[in-house]
Protein backbone atom coordinates (compact mmCIF):
# COMPACT_ATOMS: atom_id res chain seq x y z
CA UNK A 1 0.00 0.00 0.00
CA UNK A 2 2.47 2.16 0.66
CA UNK A 3 4.89 1.65 -1.94
CA UNK A 4 2.06 1.92 -4.47
CA UNK A 5 1.37 5.54 -2.61
CA UNK A 6 4.90 6.02 -3.85
CA UNK A 7 4.80 4.92 -6.97
CA UNK A 8 1.64 6.65 -7.66
CA UNK A 9 2.20 10.19 -6.32
CA UNK A 10 5.91 10.28 -5.69
CA UNK A 11 7.36 8.99 -9.59
CA UNK A 12 4.84 11.73 -11.33
CA UNK A 13 6.34 14.12 -8.88
CA UNK A 14 9.83 13.40 -9.58
CA UNK A 15 9.21 13.30 -13.29
CA UNK A 16 7.98 16.92 -13.16
CA UNK A 17 11.10 17.94 -10.97
CA UNK A 18 13.25 16.29 -13.16
CA UNK A 19 11.85 18.75 -16.42
CA UNK A 20 12.41 21.39 -13.91
CA UNK A 21 15.96 20.34 -13.54
CA UNK A 22 16.66 19.65 -17.47
CA UNK A 23 15.38 23.14 -18.31
CA UNK A 24 17.40 24.57 -15.63
CA UNK A 25 20.64 22.43 -17.18
CA UNK A 26 19.84 23.50 -20.86
CA UNK A 27 19.85 27.69 -19.89
CA UNK A 28 22.53 27.36 -17.27
CA UNK A 29 24.59 24.55 -20.09
CA UNK A 30 23.75 26.49 -23.35
CA UNK A 31 24.08 30.16 -22.16
CA UNK A 32 20.81 30.47 -23.29
CA UNK A 33 19.61 34.47 -23.26
CA UNK A 34 17.11 35.38 -20.61
CA UNK A 35 14.77 37.33 -22.73
CA UNK A 36 14.74 33.85 -24.73
CA UNK A 37 14.43 31.47 -21.77
CA UNK A 38 14.41 32.60 -17.91
CA UNK A 39 15.68 29.92 -15.44
CA UNK A 40 13.11 27.91 -13.80
CA UNK A 41 13.37 29.66 -10.68
CA UNK A 42 12.92 33.33 -12.55
CA UNK A 43 10.03 31.82 -13.78
CA UNK A 44 8.77 30.79 -10.35
CA UNK A 45 9.33 34.28 -8.89
CA UNK A 46 7.53 36.28 -11.58
CA UNK A 47 4.72 34.42 -10.82
CA UNK A 48 4.86 34.30 -6.86
CA UNK A 49 5.83 38.12 -6.87
CA UNK A 50 2.64 39.11 -9.09
CA UNK A 51 0.45 36.70 -7.34
CA UNK A 52 -2.32 39.17 -6.24
CA UNK A 53 -2.36 40.72 -9.62
CA UNK A 54 -2.57 36.29 -10.92
CA UNK A 55 -4.62 34.95 -8.72
CA UNK A 56 -8.26 36.93 -9.88
CA UNK A 57 -7.27 36.15 -13.29
CA UNK A 58 -6.48 32.31 -12.31
CA UNK A 59 -9.96 32.12 -10.65
CA UNK A 60 -11.83 33.74 -13.76
CA UNK A 61 -9.43 30.93 -16.11
CA UNK A 62 -10.75 28.23 -13.36
CA UNK A 63 -14.45 29.50 -13.52
CA UNK A 64 -14.17 29.30 -17.30
CA UNK A 65 -12.93 26.37 -17.17
CA UNK A 66 -15.20 24.60 -14.72
CA UNK A 67 -18.33 25.55 -16.27
CA UNK A 68 -17.41 25.16 -19.53
CA UNK A 69 -16.31 21.51 -18.66
CA UNK A 70 -19.28 20.13 -16.23
CA UNK A 71 -21.45 21.80 -19.45
CA UNK A 72 -19.72 19.87 -22.11
CA UNK A 73 -19.42 16.44 -20.26
CA UNK A 74 -23.05 16.24 -19.07
CA UNK A 75 -24.04 17.51 -23.08
CA UNK A 76 -21.43 14.52 -24.36
CA UNK A 77 -22.73 12.32 -21.87
CA UNK A 78 -26.09 12.51 -22.94
CA UNK A 79 -25.23 12.83 -26.62
CA UNK A 80 -23.68 9.49 -26.08
CA UNK A 81 -26.56 7.94 -24.72
CA UNK A 82 -29.05 9.27 -26.91
CA UNK A 83 -26.77 8.16 -30.01
CA UNK A 84 -26.36 4.61 -28.45
CA UNK A 85 -30.08 4.52 -27.88
CA UNK A 86 -31.78 5.64 -31.56
CA UNK A 87 -30.00 4.41 -34.37
CA UNK A 88 -31.15 7.64 -36.46
CA UNK A 89 -30.24 10.43 -34.11
CA UNK A 90 -26.53 8.68 -33.90
CA UNK A 91 -26.55 8.27 -38.17
CA UNK A 92 -28.15 12.19 -38.23
CA UNK A 93 -25.50 13.53 -35.72
CA UNK A 94 -23.00 12.04 -35.58
CA UNK A 95 -21.19 13.42 -38.86
CA UNK A 96 -21.93 16.78 -37.69
CA UNK A 97 -20.12 16.19 -33.94
CA UNK A 98 -17.12 15.15 -36.79
CA UNK A 99 -17.33 18.36 -38.40
CA UNK A 100 -17.70 20.27 -34.97
CA UNK A 101 -14.31 18.67 -34.22
CA UNK A 102 -12.59 19.39 -37.86
CA UNK A 103 -13.26 23.21 -36.98
CA UNK A 104 -10.33 24.49 -35.79
CA UNK A 105 -10.75 25.70 -32.67
CA UNK A 106 -8.88 29.21 -33.02
CA UNK A 107 -10.96 30.21 -36.16
CA UNK A 108 -14.15 29.55 -34.36
CA UNK A 109 -13.33 32.09 -31.53
CA UNK A 110 -13.86 35.18 -33.58
CA UNK A 111 -17.21 33.56 -34.59
CA UNK A 112 -18.36 33.03 -31.34
CA UNK A 113 -17.27 36.79 -30.55
CA UNK A 114 -19.31 38.00 -33.62
CA UNK A 115 -22.20 35.67 -32.19
CA UNK A 116 -21.70 35.93 -28.21
CA UNK A 117 -20.26 39.22 -27.50
CA UNK A 118 -17.07 39.80 -25.63
CA UNK A 119 -17.32 38.28 -21.44
CA UNK A 120 -17.74 34.72 -20.09
CA UNK A 121 -19.95 32.84 -22.91
CA UNK A 122 -17.62 32.69 -25.76
CA UNK A 123 -14.84 30.77 -23.25
CA UNK A 124 -17.79 28.03 -21.50
CA UNK A 125 -18.40 27.58 -25.33
CA UNK A 126 -14.87 26.87 -26.66
CA UNK A 127 -14.37 24.74 -23.42
CA UNK A 128 -17.87 22.87 -24.21
CA UNK A 129 -16.86 22.52 -27.65
CA UNK A 130 -13.90 20.86 -27.16
CA UNK A 131 -14.92 18.57 -23.59
CA UNK A 132 -18.06 17.35 -24.86
CA UNK A 133 -16.35 14.95 -28.18
CA UNK A 134 -14.34 13.01 -26.22
CA UNK A 135 -16.95 12.27 -23.76
CA UNK A 136 -19.59 11.71 -26.76
CA UNK A 137 -17.22 9.23 -28.60
CA UNK A 138 -16.44 7.39 -24.95
CA UNK A 139 -19.88 6.80 -23.64
CA UNK A 140 -20.93 5.63 -27.42
CA UNK A 141 -18.23 2.76 -27.67
CA UNK A 142 -19.00 1.85 -23.77
CA UNK A 143 -22.53 1.02 -24.03
CA UNK A 144 -22.16 -0.37 -27.25
CA UNK A 145 -19.84 -2.86 -25.44
CA UNK A 146 -21.57 -3.87 -22.78
CA UNK A 147 -22.05 -7.79 -22.64
CA UNK A 148 -25.25 -8.81 -24.44
CA UNK A 149 -25.56 -11.62 -22.64
CA UNK A 150 -25.65 -9.25 -19.16
CA UNK A 151 -28.23 -6.92 -20.37
CA UNK A 152 -30.38 -10.76 -21.95
CA UNK A 153 -30.34 -12.01 -18.05
CA UNK A 154 -31.41 -7.94 -17.09
CA UNK A 155 -34.72 -8.77 -19.71
CA UNK A 156 -35.24 -12.70 -18.06
CA UNK A 157 -35.56 -11.18 -14.66
CA UNK A 158 -38.09 -8.50 -15.85
CA UNK A 159 -35.98 -5.16 -15.79
CA UNK A 160 -37.46 -2.27 -17.13
CA UNK A 161 -34.90 -0.13 -19.64
CA UNK A 162 -34.13 2.38 -17.09
CA UNK A 163 -33.12 0.14 -14.54
CA UNK A 164 -31.22 -1.80 -17.05
CA UNK A 165 -29.46 1.48 -18.52
CA UNK A 166 -28.80 2.63 -14.81
CA UNK A 167 -27.86 -0.70 -12.93
CA UNK A 168 -26.42 -2.73 -15.70
CA UNK A 169 -25.08 -0.41 -18.95
CA UNK A 170 -24.06 2.90 -17.02
CA UNK A 171 -21.73 1.47 -14.33
CA UNK A 172 -20.47 -1.47 -17.30
CA UNK A 173 -19.21 1.59 -18.99
CA UNK A 174 -17.24 3.45 -16.73
CA UNK A 175 -14.35 2.85 -17.58
CA UNK A 176 -14.30 4.41 -21.21
CA UNK A 177 -16.85 7.43 -19.89
CA UNK A 178 -13.79 7.87 -17.15
CA UNK A 179 -11.14 8.04 -20.19
CA UNK A 180 -13.52 10.83 -22.09
CA UNK A 181 -13.83 12.68 -18.87
CA UNK A 182 -10.07 12.42 -18.86
CA UNK A 183 -9.18 13.50 -22.29
CA UNK A 184 -11.69 16.31 -21.73
CA UNK A 185 -9.95 17.71 -18.31
CA UNK A 186 -6.57 17.92 -20.13
CA UNK A 187 -7.77 19.92 -23.09
CA UNK A 188 -10.49 22.10 -21.02
CA UNK A 189 -7.97 24.76 -20.05
CA UNK A 190 -6.78 25.05 -23.77
CA UNK A 191 -10.61 26.06 -24.93
CA UNK A 192 -10.57 28.55 -21.95
CA UNK A 193 -6.94 30.23 -22.87
CA UNK A 194 -7.62 30.32 -26.54
CA UNK A 195 -11.30 31.95 -25.66
CA UNK A 196 -9.69 34.24 -23.54
CA UNK A 197 -7.27 35.27 -26.54
CA UNK A 198 -10.28 35.65 -28.64
CA UNK A 199 -12.45 37.60 -26.77
CA UNK A 200 -11.21 39.16 -24.11
CA UNK A 201 -11.60 42.54 -23.72
CA UNK A 202 -10.74 43.34 -20.10
CA UNK A 203 -8.28 40.74 -17.79
CA UNK A 204 -7.80 37.40 -18.55
CA UNK A 205 -4.93 35.15 -18.26
CA UNK A 206 -3.98 34.72 -21.58
CA UNK A 207 -4.32 38.55 -21.87
CA UNK A 208 -1.77 38.98 -19.13
CA UNK A 209 0.76 36.81 -21.03
CA UNK A 210 0.31 38.55 -24.52
CA UNK A 211 1.01 41.91 -22.29
CA UNK A 212 4.09 40.03 -20.77
CA UNK A 213 4.96 39.15 -23.96
CA UNK A 214 5.06 42.73 -25.28
CA UNK A 215 6.51 44.44 -22.88
CA UNK A 216 9.63 41.63 -23.27
CA UNK A 217 9.28 40.24 -19.79
CA UNK A 218 9.99 36.71 -21.21
CA UNK A 219 10.08 35.52 -17.58
CA UNK A 220 6.42 36.27 -16.47
CA UNK A 221 5.38 34.61 -20.21
CA UNK A 222 6.84 31.50 -18.90
CA UNK A 223 4.99 32.08 -15.53
CA UNK A 224 1.97 32.46 -16.71
CA UNK A 225 2.05 29.40 -19.03
CA UNK A 226 3.39 26.80 -16.11
CA UNK A 227 0.65 28.59 -14.31
CA UNK A 228 -1.87 27.58 -17.04
CA UNK A 229 -0.47 24.17 -17.20
CA UNK A 230 -1.07 23.79 -13.24
CA UNK A 231 -4.27 24.56 -13.80
CA UNK A 232 -5.32 21.83 -16.40
CA UNK A 233 -3.25 19.35 -14.46
CA UNK A 234 -5.02 20.10 -11.55
CA UNK A 235 -8.19 19.26 -12.92
CA UNK A 236 -7.41 16.30 -14.76
CA UNK A 237 -6.20 14.84 -11.55
CA UNK A 238 -9.47 16.15 -9.83
CA UNK A 239 -11.08 13.75 -12.34
CA UNK A 240 -8.42 11.09 -12.05
CA UNK A 241 -9.84 11.43 -8.18
CA UNK A 242 -13.13 11.29 -8.73
CA UNK A 243 -12.82 8.12 -11.20
CA UNK A 244 -10.34 6.14 -8.04
CA UNK A 245 -13.72 6.91 -5.69
CA UNK A 246 -16.00 5.85 -7.75
CA UNK A 247 -14.83 2.35 -8.70
CA UNK A 248 -13.56 1.47 -5.72
CA UNK A 249 -14.15 -2.31 -7.27
CA UNK A 250 -11.30 -1.50 -9.74
CA UNK A 251 -8.48 -1.48 -6.95
CA UNK A 252 -9.86 -3.69 -3.55
CA UNK A 253 -10.44 -7.10 -3.38
CA UNK A 254 -13.25 -6.33 -0.29
CA UNK A 255 -15.54 -3.29 -0.18
CA UNK A 256 -14.08 -1.15 2.31
CA UNK A 257 -17.88 -0.04 4.12
CA UNK A 258 -21.81 -0.82 2.77
CA UNK A 259 -22.29 0.93 0.02
CA UNK A 260 -25.99 2.39 -0.81
CA UNK A 261 -26.91 4.96 -3.33
CA UNK A 262 -29.91 6.10 -4.76
CA UNK A 263 -32.44 3.15 -6.07
CA UNK A 264 -31.08 0.74 -3.70
CA UNK A 265 -32.51 2.60 -1.04
CA UNK A 266 -31.83 2.27 2.77
CA UNK A 267 -30.15 4.94 4.81
CA UNK A 268 -26.17 5.23 5.75
CA UNK B 1 -49.81 -37.70 -8.88
CA UNK B 2 -47.48 -35.16 -9.20
CA UNK B 3 -48.62 -31.48 -10.54
CA UNK B 4 -46.70 -29.91 -13.96
CA UNK B 5 -45.08 -26.65 -13.65
CA UNK B 6 -43.85 -25.93 -16.85
CA UNK B 7 -44.99 -27.13 -20.54
CA UNK B 8 -43.73 -26.64 -24.00
CA UNK B 9 -46.83 -27.04 -26.16
CA UNK B 10 -44.86 -27.33 -29.67
CA UNK B 11 -42.69 -24.49 -29.39
CA UNK B 12 -40.25 -24.19 -32.45
CA UNK B 13 -37.84 -21.21 -33.94
CA UNK B 14 -35.97 -20.94 -37.12
CA UNK B 15 -33.57 -18.20 -36.99
CA UNK B 16 -33.29 -17.06 -40.92
CA UNK B 17 -33.85 -20.51 -42.07
CA UNK B 18 -31.90 -22.33 -39.47
CA UNK B 19 -33.74 -24.46 -37.60
CA UNK B 20 -32.65 -23.84 -34.43
CA UNK B 21 -35.33 -25.87 -32.37
CA UNK B 22 -37.98 -28.21 -34.08
CA UNK B 23 -41.38 -27.77 -32.44
CA UNK B 24 -41.01 -29.33 -29.28
CA UNK B 25 -43.42 -30.21 -26.17
CA UNK B 26 -42.11 -31.24 -22.80
CA UNK B 27 -43.97 -31.13 -19.57
CA UNK B 28 -41.91 -30.68 -16.58
CA UNK B 29 -42.70 -32.11 -12.77
CA UNK B 30 -42.98 -29.71 -9.49
CA UNK B 31 -39.72 -30.21 -7.61
CA UNK B 32 -37.62 -32.22 -10.24
CA UNK B 33 -34.32 -32.07 -11.56
CA UNK B 34 -34.51 -32.51 -15.26
CA UNK B 35 -31.14 -32.76 -17.61
CA UNK B 36 -30.83 -31.88 -21.03
CA UNK B 37 -28.63 -33.59 -23.03
CA UNK B 38 -27.38 -32.88 -26.88
CA UNK B 39 -24.76 -32.12 -29.29
CA UNK B 40 -23.25 -28.11 -29.77
CA UNK B 41 -26.05 -26.09 -31.56
CA UNK B 42 -28.90 -28.29 -31.22
CA UNK B 43 -31.12 -25.90 -29.99
CA UNK B 44 -30.84 -26.27 -26.13
CA UNK B 45 -29.76 -22.68 -25.58
CA UNK B 46 -32.47 -21.64 -27.58
CA UNK B 47 -35.00 -23.58 -25.83
CA UNK B 48 -34.02 -21.99 -22.49
CA UNK B 49 -34.63 -18.44 -23.93
CA UNK B 50 -37.52 -19.56 -25.34
CA UNK B 51 -38.88 -20.69 -21.81
CA UNK B 52 -37.24 -17.78 -20.61
CA UNK B 53 -38.94 -15.26 -22.98
CA UNK B 54 -35.85 -14.01 -24.56
CA UNK B 55 -36.99 -15.03 -27.97
CA UNK B 56 -40.45 -15.57 -28.77
CA UNK B 57 -41.03 -19.33 -30.75
CA UNK B 58 -42.80 -19.03 -34.18
CA UNK B 59 -45.57 -21.28 -32.85
CA UNK B 60 -46.78 -23.16 -29.40
CA UNK B 61 -46.88 -22.18 -26.04
CA UNK B 62 -44.75 -21.78 -23.23
CA UNK B 63 -47.11 -22.72 -19.88
CA UNK B 64 -46.37 -22.04 -16.78
CA UNK B 65 -48.25 -23.48 -13.38
CA UNK B 66 -50.94 -23.33 -16.22
CA UNK B 67 -50.93 -19.85 -17.42
CA UNK B 68 -49.31 -18.74 -20.66
CA UNK B 69 -45.90 -17.16 -20.26
CA UNK B 70 -45.14 -17.54 -23.91
CA UNK B 71 -42.42 -14.68 -24.85
CA UNK B 72 -42.68 -12.87 -21.41
CA UNK B 73 -39.77 -12.40 -19.19
CA UNK B 74 -39.72 -12.29 -15.11
CA UNK B 75 -40.95 -15.87 -14.52
CA UNK B 76 -38.22 -17.62 -14.30
CA UNK B 77 -34.40 -18.17 -12.76
CA UNK B 78 -32.10 -18.07 -15.50
CA UNK B 79 -28.03 -18.77 -15.02
CA UNK B 80 -25.48 -19.64 -17.71
CA UNK B 81 -22.25 -20.56 -18.57
CA UNK B 82 -20.68 -16.93 -17.95
CA UNK B 83 -21.47 -16.09 -14.71
CA UNK B 84 -22.78 -12.19 -15.23
CA UNK B 85 -21.50 -10.88 -11.85
CA UNK B 86 -21.08 -7.15 -12.03
CA UNK B 87 -17.45 -6.32 -10.72
CA UNK B 88 -18.70 -3.24 -9.42
CA UNK B 89 -20.69 -4.97 -6.82
CA UNK B 90 -19.71 -6.89 -4.02
CA UNK B 91 -20.90 -10.62 -3.82
CA UNK B 92 -24.06 -9.36 -1.29
CA UNK B 93 -25.71 -6.89 -3.76
CA UNK B 94 -24.72 -9.55 -6.50
CA UNK B 95 -26.64 -11.71 -5.48
CA UNK B 96 -29.68 -9.13 -4.70
CA UNK B 97 -28.95 -8.09 -8.53
CA UNK B 98 -32.10 -9.54 -9.95
CA UNK B 99 -34.44 -7.85 -7.12
CA UNK B 100 -32.33 -4.67 -7.88
CA UNK B 101 -33.31 -4.65 -11.54
CA UNK B 102 -37.23 -4.86 -10.74
CA UNK B 103 -37.60 -2.64 -7.78
CA UNK B 104 -35.52 -1.38 -4.50
CA UNK B 105 -33.46 -3.91 -2.36
CA UNK B 106 -34.88 -3.85 0.95
CA UNK B 107 -32.77 -5.06 4.33
CA UNK B 108 -34.82 -8.38 3.83
CA UNK B 109 -33.60 -8.73 0.65
CA UNK B 110 -30.28 -8.47 2.07
CA UNK B 111 -30.97 -10.28 4.88
CA UNK B 112 -31.99 -12.94 2.99
CA UNK B 113 -29.22 -12.43 0.79
CA UNK B 114 -26.36 -12.95 3.10
CA UNK B 115 -28.06 -15.64 4.76
CA UNK B 116 -28.25 -18.02 1.86
CA UNK B 117 -24.58 -16.80 1.24
CA UNK B 118 -23.60 -18.12 4.69
CA UNK B 119 -25.45 -21.37 4.74
CA UNK B 120 -23.65 -22.21 1.31
CA UNK B 121 -20.44 -21.39 2.14
CA UNK B 122 -20.02 -17.75 0.92
CA UNK B 123 -20.29 -15.80 3.94
CA UNK B 124 -16.66 -14.65 4.40
CA UNK B 125 -16.92 -13.11 1.42
CA UNK B 126 -19.90 -11.23 1.36
CA UNK B 127 -18.04 -8.25 0.81
CA UNK B 128 -15.52 -9.51 -1.61
CA UNK B 129 -16.09 -7.71 -5.28
CA UNK B 130 -15.95 -10.78 -7.41
CA UNK B 131 -12.66 -10.46 -9.10
CA UNK B 132 -11.48 -11.62 -6.05
CA UNK B 133 -13.36 -14.79 -6.50
CA UNK B 134 -12.57 -18.32 -7.74
CA UNK B 135 -14.39 -19.68 -10.85
CA UNK B 136 -16.08 -21.96 -9.09
CA UNK B 137 -17.16 -19.41 -6.05
CA UNK B 138 -18.20 -16.90 -8.53
CA UNK B 139 -21.30 -19.77 -9.69
CA UNK B 140 -22.26 -20.27 -6.49
CA UNK B 141 -22.87 -16.63 -6.26
CA UNK B 142 -24.36 -16.66 -9.64
CA UNK B 143 -26.67 -19.43 -8.84
CA UNK B 144 -27.61 -17.77 -5.45
CA UNK B 145 -28.35 -14.79 -7.37
CA UNK B 146 -30.86 -17.17 -9.27
CA UNK B 147 -32.23 -18.53 -5.83
CA UNK B 148 -33.49 -15.12 -4.11
CA UNK B 149 -35.40 -14.77 -7.37
CA UNK B 150 -37.74 -17.20 -5.57
CA UNK B 151 -38.89 -17.92 -8.64
CA UNK B 152 -39.96 -21.99 -9.02
CA UNK B 153 -38.37 -22.86 -12.40
CA UNK B 154 -34.52 -22.35 -12.54
CA UNK B 155 -32.94 -22.37 -15.91
CA UNK B 156 -29.23 -23.89 -15.99
CA UNK B 157 -27.54 -23.07 -19.12
CA UNK B 158 -24.42 -25.55 -18.90
CA UNK B 159 -23.58 -23.51 -15.30
CA UNK B 160 -20.28 -25.51 -14.60
CA UNK B 161 -19.29 -25.93 -18.47
CA UNK B 162 -15.94 -23.70 -17.94
CA UNK B 163 -14.71 -25.09 -14.66
CA UNK B 164 -12.07 -28.24 -14.55
CA UNK B 165 -13.47 -31.57 -13.40
CA UNK B 166 -12.33 -31.50 -9.45
CA UNK B 167 -14.18 -27.99 -8.54
CA UNK B 168 -17.38 -28.99 -11.05
CA UNK B 169 -17.87 -32.24 -8.90
CA UNK B 170 -17.74 -30.57 -5.73
CA UNK B 171 -20.44 -27.85 -7.42
CA UNK B 172 -22.69 -30.75 -8.46
CA UNK B 173 -22.78 -32.14 -5.18
CA UNK B 174 -23.17 -28.33 -4.13
CA UNK B 175 -26.06 -27.63 -6.44
CA UNK B 176 -27.90 -31.31 -5.61
CA UNK B 177 -27.27 -30.00 -1.76
CA UNK B 178 -29.16 -26.13 -2.30
CA UNK B 179 -31.77 -28.55 -4.83
CA UNK B 180 -32.66 -30.95 -2.11
CA UNK B 181 -32.92 -27.92 0.62
CA UNK B 182 -35.17 -25.01 -1.62
CA UNK B 183 -37.44 -27.80 -3.59
CA UNK B 184 -37.05 -26.13 -6.63
CA UNK B 185 -37.73 -27.08 -9.88
CA UNK B 186 -34.50 -27.46 -12.11
CA UNK B 187 -34.38 -27.11 -15.91
CA UNK B 188 -30.03 -28.26 -16.28
CA UNK B 189 -28.10 -28.32 -19.86
CA UNK B 190 -25.39 -29.61 -20.11
CA UNK B 191 -23.43 -31.64 -22.84
CA UNK B 192 -21.59 -33.53 -19.99
CA UNK B 193 -23.30 -37.20 -19.72
CA UNK B 194 -21.94 -37.83 -16.67
CA UNK B 195 -23.18 -34.97 -15.27
CA UNK B 196 -26.30 -35.15 -16.15
CA UNK B 197 -26.75 -38.75 -14.81
CA UNK B 198 -25.24 -37.18 -11.32
CA UNK B 199 -27.53 -35.04 -10.90
CA UNK B 200 -31.11 -35.59 -12.57
CA UNK B 201 -34.21 -37.36 -12.10
CA UNK B 202 -35.35 -37.54 -15.73
CA UNK B 203 -33.28 -36.82 -19.14
CA UNK B 204 -34.37 -35.34 -21.88
CA UNK B 205 -32.01 -36.27 -24.80
CA UNK B 206 -31.79 -34.08 -27.52
CA UNK B 207 -30.74 -34.86 -31.85
CA UNK B 208 -28.13 -32.95 -33.83
CA UNK B 209 -29.24 -30.03 -35.66
CA UNK B 210 -32.02 -29.26 -36.47
CA UNK B 211 -33.03 -30.12 -32.34
CA UNK B 212 -35.86 -32.39 -31.37
CA UNK B 213 -35.94 -34.32 -28.39
CA UNK B 214 -35.24 -38.15 -29.29
CA UNK B 215 -35.73 -39.68 -25.89
CA UNK B 216 -36.94 -38.90 -22.08
CA UNK B 217 -35.21 -41.57 -19.43
CA UNK B 218 -36.15 -41.87 -15.78
CA UNK B 219 -33.37 -41.90 -14.22
CA UNK B 220 -33.33 -44.70 -11.45
CA UNK B 221 -30.12 -43.81 -8.86
CA UNK B 222 -31.25 -43.36 -5.71
CA UNK B 223 -30.23 -40.19 -3.68
CA UNK B 224 -28.32 -38.98 -2.06
CA UNK B 225 -25.94 -39.18 -4.50
CA UNK B 226 -21.78 -39.29 -4.28
CA UNK B 227 -18.99 -40.13 -5.91
CA UNK B 228 -19.72 -43.73 -5.61
CA UNK B 229 -22.32 -42.99 -7.56
CA UNK B 230 -20.27 -42.95 -10.55
CA UNK B 231 -19.42 -46.56 -10.00
CA UNK B 232 -22.99 -47.74 -9.86
CA UNK B 233 -23.94 -50.52 -12.56
CA UNK B 234 -27.04 -48.34 -13.02
CA UNK B 235 -24.74 -44.95 -13.46
CA UNK B 236 -22.96 -47.22 -16.30
CA UNK B 237 -25.96 -48.48 -17.99
CA UNK B 238 -27.72 -45.58 -18.43
CA UNK B 239 -24.72 -43.62 -19.25
CA UNK B 240 -24.19 -46.20 -22.39
CA UNK B 241 -28.03 -45.32 -23.50
CA UNK B 242 -27.23 -41.70 -23.54
CA UNK B 243 -24.32 -41.83 -25.56
CA UNK B 244 -25.82 -44.32 -27.84
CA UNK B 245 -28.66 -42.04 -28.56
CA UNK B 246 -26.23 -39.00 -28.45
CA UNK B 247 -23.79 -40.71 -31.12
CA UNK B 248 -26.60 -42.44 -33.26
CA UNK B 249 -26.70 -46.12 -32.74
CA UNK B 250 -29.02 -47.69 -29.72
CA UNK B 251 -27.61 -48.81 -26.77
N1 LIG C 1 -30.14 -15.24 -32.03
C1 LIG C 1 -29.81 -16.13 -33.00
N2 LIG C 1 -29.75 -15.75 -34.29
C2 LIG C 1 -29.42 -16.64 -35.25
N3 LIG C 1 -29.14 -17.92 -35.02
C3 LIG C 1 -29.17 -18.36 -33.76
C4 LIG C 1 -29.49 -17.49 -32.67
N4 LIG C 1 -29.46 -18.21 -31.53
C5 LIG C 1 -29.10 -19.46 -31.88
N5 LIG C 1 -28.94 -19.55 -33.22
C6 LIG C 1 -28.59 -20.78 -33.96
O1 LIG C 1 -29.48 -21.76 -33.55
C7 LIG C 1 -28.83 -23.00 -33.40
C8 LIG C 1 -29.03 -23.54 -32.01
O2 LIG C 1 -28.28 -22.73 -31.12
P1 LIG C 1 -28.30 -22.95 -29.54
O3 LIG C 1 -29.69 -22.97 -29.07
O4 LIG C 1 -27.40 -21.95 -28.94
O5 LIG C 1 -27.65 -24.41 -29.41
P2 LIG C 1 -27.03 -25.16 -28.15
O6 LIG C 1 -27.29 -24.34 -26.93
O7 LIG C 1 -27.72 -26.48 -28.13
O8 LIG C 1 -25.57 -25.33 -28.41
C9 LIG C 1 -27.39 -22.77 -33.77
O9 LIG C 1 -27.20 -23.14 -35.12
C10 LIG C 1 -27.22 -21.30 -33.60
O10 LIG C 1 -26.24 -20.81 -34.46
MG1 LIG D 1 -25.94 -23.44 -25.61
Amino acid sequence: MRRRVLLNVGVPILSLVLVLVVWQLIVVGFHVASYIAPRPREAITSVTSQWSTLWPLILGTIRETIYGYVIGAALGFVLGVVMAKIAIVQRLVYPVILVSQAVPVIALAPVLVIILGFGIVPKIVIVTWIVFFPVTVNVLDGLGHVDPDLKNLARVYGASRWRTFVQIEVPASTTPLFSGLKIGAIYAVTGAIIGELAASEGNSLALYQEHANSNLNTAAVYGTTMVMTLIGIAWFLLVVGLEIWSTPWQRRTVARRRWRRGSDGGAG
Amino acid sequence: MPTTLLELRGVGKVFGGTVALSATSLAIEEGSFVAIVGPSGCGKSTMFNIIAGLVAPDGGDVVLRGATITATTGHVGYMLQKDLLVPWRTVEDNITMATRLTRRVTDEDRAEARRVARQYGLGEFLRHYPSALSGGMRQRVAFMRTLVTHHELLLLDEPFGALDAQTRLEMQEWLLQVWKDTGRTVLFITHDVDESIFLSDRIVVMSPRPGRVVADLANPLARPRGIHTLLEPDFIALKAKVLGLLHGGAA
